[in-house]
């Protein structure tokens, strides 16, 4: 269990290096900046500012979400978003609510960039493929059924 | 700054006595003349946190009724407690850490002025548990306060105005800051939080007038880190030279934690002061294999340069990250007929302590809460004896029914009183147990390094908190008052035998201080973590005050008490699934009359 963790994060250290050597990053192969594309900046402009198009190339496959998970606790993003990523001192990602946007493309720019209030920008140290590896089982949680509503009396 | 005379002071205490048919001096020692002020965190340098106020007495305190509240407009835990001095109260919020200044000669006490520093929201991220602050200091016409992005600030009492700003501690190190500083003489003295990040946990001695810092002593590390000189550190019990380090496999000492977030006190005539330091880092202790000196600690060391002079381990080789950062209450008292210049401690870990507070010897150690992971502490050696079924690791797998759970038996948090009147402290209390599996811990720099999978279960008895007052002479329990929620906010006690709390669910409370009667209570709005106060107002007055505002850990445990963000929505806690039934977020400051 040790050994494969300190594995994982050693390969995506080195990725991350190699990423580091060349140019500046280019996250999903594609040269352009990504799409900014989050609730916030959508209302106020309308419009999507003009950007790159991130795709997942893991979206839906099981084993990556499954390494994803381990990503999760050995790149301590546990320690803020709890183990199951329920919340803690960061948000819950398992609510099916997103503070900067609920789409592969969306999650992935938080983890990559980092955001706003203590989200650190993860992107150096994990290069793009480990990025999308916790964007797979981010997107694999399952969500609640009944969300909004918590009551404490009976219900009819 | 004294409000007052001291003539006046003598006439408002004959005053309160007079009708009571009391005698002022009955059971209350010499100590320095009760000027109605609250100038420190603790109240004086020994944190008895004890008022000598006395209009507030058991008879008329049915009576106490809210006078005036201001929302601080912050919704994060409102730990800490507000300062009066003179005629003006200070509150400093949680991040970010708005410093208020009221006029309470004026009604409605508007604001004289408020400082709103330039604090880094990034902070937020490097805080492992919420965005608290534990309070400001008043010296010499200052006000001087940490910034959880890791600054420490002196601003002009009378003005508001900013006279330093010096950057403490390294976010980019998994620092910050919430703990309220000490000053003594010139020194302000100050720590950092990260006990979950795994930061080289110290103490940093800063000039009062321009803010310049003076020394540095960390908890841990080889002797000259630690400003340890054999000479003049003289620990009562595991000494030895680089023992900070030698006590920790190869040098996990690094990355060891050992945070200093709570309280710190001074004893003038031995020219000491006391804190306690946090958990070890990560969370398994397989990780760092030894003692892992001086983290769960009291450490003493002189405020003029910093120096060490005597340590005391209360959880050697930290299982279940019990930090020892509650405060060190300095008191005078009497064992088995011998007088003794005590500190007392009521640690996470479930038991209080009694030392000798001039050698840090071991007088009395004995459970003040249910303790599963120890039998006891072994007076001769000083040494918990530990129940090895309940020592943690990654080899070990979840270890269950281990108590008292990792929030402790009482938050450092929520730091007790004591009173000369009765002999007894004061004190929160939290009755829940833990299953805890600890996992293997990355140190990526500013991220957590923690490693633990846990649950919660109430404690024996059902109750998940209680308030008590214990006697540190004979290590026992003099009363009990039972709550439904772990007890979270710090205690006040006066000299009208009236002692003040507040509760998790909201309700604040006055009770009778040698039985523990619930004289008086209001539910003010949002659950309490905060810390009471007393203090004489410009009418000459005896008032209350205490911040309302749920958070610190239970903005984390209880996040269905949160309701400030719709896109971060949480579930229940499973150990106490309807607090959020009776309080949600808020910060309010409450004064109290009769």
């Amino acid at each position: 269990m040790k050994r494969l963790q300190v594995l994982t994060v050693l390969a995506y250290t080195t990725l991350a290096a190699c990423a580091r050597s060349g140019p500046p990053p280019a996250p999903g192969g594609s040269q352009l900046p990504p799409a900014i594309a989050y609730e916030a900046h959508v209302a106020a402009g309308g419009i999507a500012p003009a950007g790159g198009v991130l795709t997942n190339p893991h979206a839906g496959d099981a084993a990556v979400a499954k390494a994803g998970e381990q990503l999760f606790s050995a790149m301590n993003c546990d320690g803020c978003h709890n183990l199951g990523a329920g919340g803690w001192v960061g948000p819950n990602l398992a609510d099916g609510r997103w503070r900067y946007g609920g789409a592969d493309a969306e999650v992935f720019s938080s983890i990559y960039y980092g955001r706003p209030k203590g989200m650190p920008a993860f992107g150096g140290v994990l290069g793009a493929d480990g990025v999308w590896t916790l964007v797979t089982y981010i997107r694999s949680l399952p969500l609640p059924s009944d969300l909004p509503t918590e009551s404490w009396e009976q219900q009819p | 700054m004294l409000r007052q005379p001291i003539t006046v002071i003598l006439l408002s205490c004959s005053a309160a006595c007079i009708p009571q048919g009391i005698a002022c001096a009955a059971g209350a020692p010499a100590g320095p003349a009760e000027d109605g002020q609250w100038t420190m965190p603790a109240k004086n340098y020994s944190a008895t946190r004890y008022s000598g106020l006395s209009q507030i007495n058991a008879q008329n305190a049915r009576s106490l009724h809210p006078l005036w509240t201001f929302s601080t407009g912050v919704l994060a835990g409102h730990e800490g407690q507000p300062l009066v001095v003179g005629e003006t109260m200070y509150v400093v919020t949680p991040w970010p850490n708005v410093l208020y200044a009221f006029d309470l000669r004026k009604e409605g006490h508007p604001l004289r002025w408020k400082y709103r520093p330039d604090v880094s929201s990034n902070a937020l991220g490097v805080a492992c548990c919420d965005a608290v602050n534990r309070g400001a200091f008043y010296v010499d016409g200052r006000i001087v306060y940490n910034l959880l992005d890791g600054h420490t600030v002196a601003v002009d009492a009378r003005s508001g105005r900013e006279l330093w700003k010096t950057a403490i501690a390294d976010m980019g190190n998994g620092e910050t800051v919430t703990m309220a500083p000490m000053v003594v003489r010139d020194r302000v003295i100050v720590g950092a939080s990260g006990g979950e990040f795994g930061i080289y946990g110290w103490l940093k001695g800063l000039d009062l007038k321009t803010g310049q810092i003076a020394w540095t002593g960390h908890n841990m590390g080889p002797d000259a880190d630690m400003l340890a000189r054999p000479e003049t550190f003289k620990p009562p019990y595991d000494g030895g030279v680089d023992v900070g380090a030698k006590s920790w496999a190869g040098d996990s000492w690094k990355t060891g934690g050992a945070p200093v977030w709570g309280w710190i006190s001074y004893d003038p005539e031995l020219d000491l002061i006391y804190y306690g330091t946090g958990n070890a880092a990560p969370y398994d202790p397989e990780a760092r294999v030894g003692d892992n000196k001086w983290s769960a600690s009291v450490l003493a060391r002189r405020p003029g340069t910093g120096e060490l002079v005597w340590a005391y381990q209360f959880t050697p080789h930290d299982n279940w990250d019990y930090d020892a950062t509650g405060a060190m209450v300095l008191v005078d008292l009497t064992i088995a007929g011998r007088p003794v210049k005590a500190l007392v401690h009521f640690d996470k870990n479930g038991f209080a302590y009694t030392l000798d507070r001039a050698s840090g010897k071991l007088l009395v150690a004995a459970p003040f809460a249910p303790v599963t992971w120890a039998k006891s502490v072994d007076l001769a050696s000083a040494r918990p004896v530990i129940e090895p079924a309940k020592q943690t690791g990654v080899s070990r797998g979840k270890v269950t029914g281990v108590c008292p759970s990792l929030e402790g038996a009482v938050s450092p948090a929520s730091p007790p009183a004591y009173s000369p009147r009765t002999h007894l402290f004061y004190t929160s209390t939290n009755n829940l147990c833990m299953d805890y599996a600890a996992a293997h811990a990355a140190h990526l720099r500013a991220t957590p390094y923690i490693g633990v999978d846990f649950a919660y279960h109430p404690g024996p008895g059902g109750n998940l908190g209680a308030f008590i007052a214990w006697d540190a002479a004979s290590g026992r329990k003099a009363w009990e008052d039972k709550e439904s929620y772990p007890s979270w906010s710090g205690a006040l006690a006066t000299a009208g035998d009236v002692v003040f709390y507040g509760t998790l669910d909201g309700w604040f409370k006055a009770v009778d201080a040698p039985s523990g009667q619930v004289l008086a209570r209001f539910k003010v709005g949002s659950g309490v973590v905060g810390n009471p106060i007393a203090y004489r107002g410009p009418d000459g007055k005896e008032y209350v005050a205490i911040y309302a505002g749920i958070g610190g850990d239970w903005a984390l445990l209880a996040g269905d008490t949160r309701s400030d963000d719709p896109t971060d929505v949480r579930e229940p806690a499973e150990f106490m699934k309807d607090i959020a039934r009776h309080t949600s977020q808020g910060g309010i400051i409450w004064i109290f009359g009769l």
